[in-house]
């Protein structure tokens, strides 16, 4: 999977490219106008990382100049201005999704993740992993074929930690998921404790391995 | 200060007294020169009738028998007159008398001011007192008069001077006024300057200037201040974005310490203060720098439920009871965003300064909402919506929430409250 990344700071470019990159996804950079534009007519990407402030553009003209093209690329904003009308505007430009900086690098996974699952499988949506499956259209969980009942918060938490497998999360992004950008308003975010205990136990009571792994002091990491 | 009154009330006050004063006091003045003008008019007439009198008696030559006879005929004729004998022959000079007693023609009131002359005449050698007298009107009744016009022309002077004052306010004044109303609507934050009509008065021209050099100069400091928050927190938000990346990168390092485990985690928290407190400003600058204009029809009960689900673990954790009275929708003409901001700003605060196991409870009245909470003491209420007055010791806040409650309550002219009842803080939103 080819993932470009439009975006003028080169420090955070190349964070999200040390995150991303994986052996399943490749990372291209673009940090500017003239490179980014010089990209997307020449490649086909599952998904395009668009910052919208470009020295020498706005990143909403490559974004119509995608959908002028016909073009099938997964667009995600990563926008610094927080504004809601960028938000808008981008979206209805035909945005797969937006967020805002700062953002956890392991949210970003995620959505990037969540993003080409959707351009790849159309109607049969299905994460398979080992004996897990997940069908993502009914939002249903089975585990050797046995339904495994979730609450809302254990099932959008199953499938952060599957689209950041191998990866260390810490609380306050897996709060922030949870609760969104306002997790940041609070002191404590305790409560992930007991989510992910439950997730476990009940992932445990499937029989289901433990792949679940709590890193002392930092969060938690999905191994596989 | 005292009572207020208006600036032209001073001076008419001050001139009606003025003339109250005087018109007062030129009343006494008045009756005492009439009276004088009236007693010395009568008193010659007196005179030049008894002159004349006596100069006829004289030269007729009447016998005593005669004088008695016209005496009686006179006194029935013109009451007060008399001419009667005396014994004794001792000249005396002329001499004026007043007396008061009834008068027989006049029915209204018994008894008048009459003023005589006496004068010592004699006829056939002898000896005659000579008395006429003249009905005068008494003082009193002068008194009356002229007070009573004194004061007619004080109402009509009264009068006058309302309606001079009237119109020196109309066109005299109204500059003045107009500087005074364009001040009175100017707010720092939403206008750049302020038009102040022109005027041919040279005072309030000189103050019109001076107010616009004022202004200007404020709307310049304010400006730089907004546009410094704004740059400010444009500049920080790339490190900020690059702080929470590489924590991000760090944890990922294999074989980590516990030590340095402990560190990274309480590096988290403080970063993401730091980025909540940079979001915020962004925020309240937007919001002063009248973004977010889109507007629609909205139920504020709408967004306090998302909110209250999104907040669900916040709220068990800390093991806080929160009922929620608002059943019927609190329809509102709105950004969408900033509703939203409002509404978590406002439950999150409530969230934040509950301690563990207390109580949040959410109602309305239609067009408000209210949200209490359990806490100890009652909060300062002038700085409590303030930035960064409230920052609380130890605890992740922004210090901003609740100035970003108030900025965009001011946005739409909504009415933030705050109050401390029964061992609750109360918040009120007026829609």
């Amino acid at each position: 999977m080819k993932i470009l990344i439009i975006e003028d700071e080169q420090e955070l470019a190349n964070d999200m490219v040390k995150y991303l990159t994986n052996e399943q996804y490749l990372c291209e950079c673009a940090s500017d106008f003239h490179a980014a534009m010089e990209k997307v007519y020449g490649h086909d990407y599952d998904c395009i990382l668009l910052d919208l402030m470009l020295p020498g553009g706005d990143g909403l003209t490559i974004l119509e100049e995608l959908k002028r093209l016909k073009k099938q690329d997964g667009v995600i904003i990563i926008s610094a201005k927080n504004a809601i009308d960028d938000k808008v505007k981008g979206l209805k430009l035909g945005a797969d999704d937006y967020l805002a900086k700062p953002f956890h690098q392991a949210e970003l996974a995620a959505r990037v993740e969540s993003l080409i699952r959707r351009k790849q499988f159309d109607s049969n949506n299905l994460i398979v992993q080992n004996e897990l499956s997940i069908d993502i259209n009914a939002k249903a969980v089975t585990v050797n074929d046995q339904p495994l009942n979730l609450t809302k918060k254990e099932y959008n938490l199953l499938l952060f930690f599957i689209g950041n497998k191998n990866r260390v999360l810490s609380k306050g992004a897996l709060a922030e998921h949870l609760s969104g950008d306002f997790a940041d308003m609070f002191e404590s975010h305790d409560f992930v404790y007991a989510h992910v205990k439950n997730l476990k136990r009940k992932l445990k009571e499937k029989d289901y391995g433990d792949y679940l792994k709590t890193i002392y002091g930092t969060g938690y990491k999905w191994e596989r | 200060m005292g009572t207020m009154s208006r600036l032209l009330n001073r001076p008419l006050k001050a001139f009606a007294l003025y003339a109250l004063i005087i018109l007062v006091i030129s009343i006494p003045v008045y009756v005492l020169v009439i009276d004088y003008i009236w007693t010395s008019e009568l008193d010659e007439n007196n005179w030049l009738t008894l002159q004349h009198t006596k100069q006829r008696l004289q030269s007729k030559q009447f016998t005593q028998a005669e004088i008695e006879n016209i005496n009686h005929i006179w006194g029935e004729l013109q009451p007060g007159v008399s001419i009667i004998k005396v014994d004794r022959k001792i000249s005396f000079k002329d001499s004026i008398y007043e007396a008061i007693r009834p008068n027989e023609f006049d029915e209204d009131d018994g008894e008048d001011r009459f003023r005589g002359l006496k004068t010592f005449v004699e006829l056939n050698g002898e000896p005659y007192i000579l008395t006429i007298e003249t009905n005068v009107e008494e003082s009193d009744e002068t008194f009356a008069a002229v007070a009573g016009i004194t004061l007619l022309f004080f109402i009509i002077l009264f009068i006058g001077f309302i309606l001079l004052n009237r119109r020196i306010a109309t066109k005299t004044w109204q500059p003045f006024y107009a500087t005074l109303r364009s001040l009175q609507s100017f707010e720092l934050s939403k206008d750049s300057s302020v038009h102040l009509p022109s005027s041919d008065i040279q005072e309030f021209q000189e103050l019109n200037q001076s107010l616009l050099h004022l202004i200007k100069s404020n709307v310049n400091d304010y400006q730089q201040q907004k546009s410094f928050t704004e740059n400010a927190s444009h500049e920080l938000q790339t490190p900020i974005a690059l702080l929470k990346s590489k924590m991000d990168l760090l944890i990922q390092q294999k074989d980590i310490s516990p030590e340095i485990s402990e560190l990274l985690n309480s590096i988290e928290a403080p970063l993401s203060r730091l980025s909540r407190i940079n979001k915020n400003l962004l925020l309240l600058v937007k919001v002063e720098n009248y973004q977010y204009s889109d507007q629609e029809q909205l139920d504020v009960k709408e967004h306090l439920d998302s909110t209250i689900s999104l907040f669900e673990d916040y709220l068990n954790e800390k093991q806080l009871q929160l009922s929620n009275q608002v059943k019927e929708a609190i329809v509102v003409n709105a950004n969408s965003f900033l509703v939203e901001t409002l509404i978590q700003n406002l439950l999150s605060n409530s969230i934040r300064h509950t301690s563990k196991g207390g109580q949040i409870a959410i109602s309305s009245n239609g067009k408000s909402l209210i949200v209490m909470n359990t806490g100890k003491e009652s909060l300062d209420q002038s700085r409590l919506f303030e930035r960064f007055s409230n920052t609380t010791k130890g605890k992740v806040s922004s210090g901003l929430g609740l100035a970003i409650i108030r900025e965009i309550a001011n946005k739409y002219g909504w009415q933030v409250g705050y109050s401390f009842e029964n061992g609750f803080h109360i918040f009120t939103v007026e829609f």
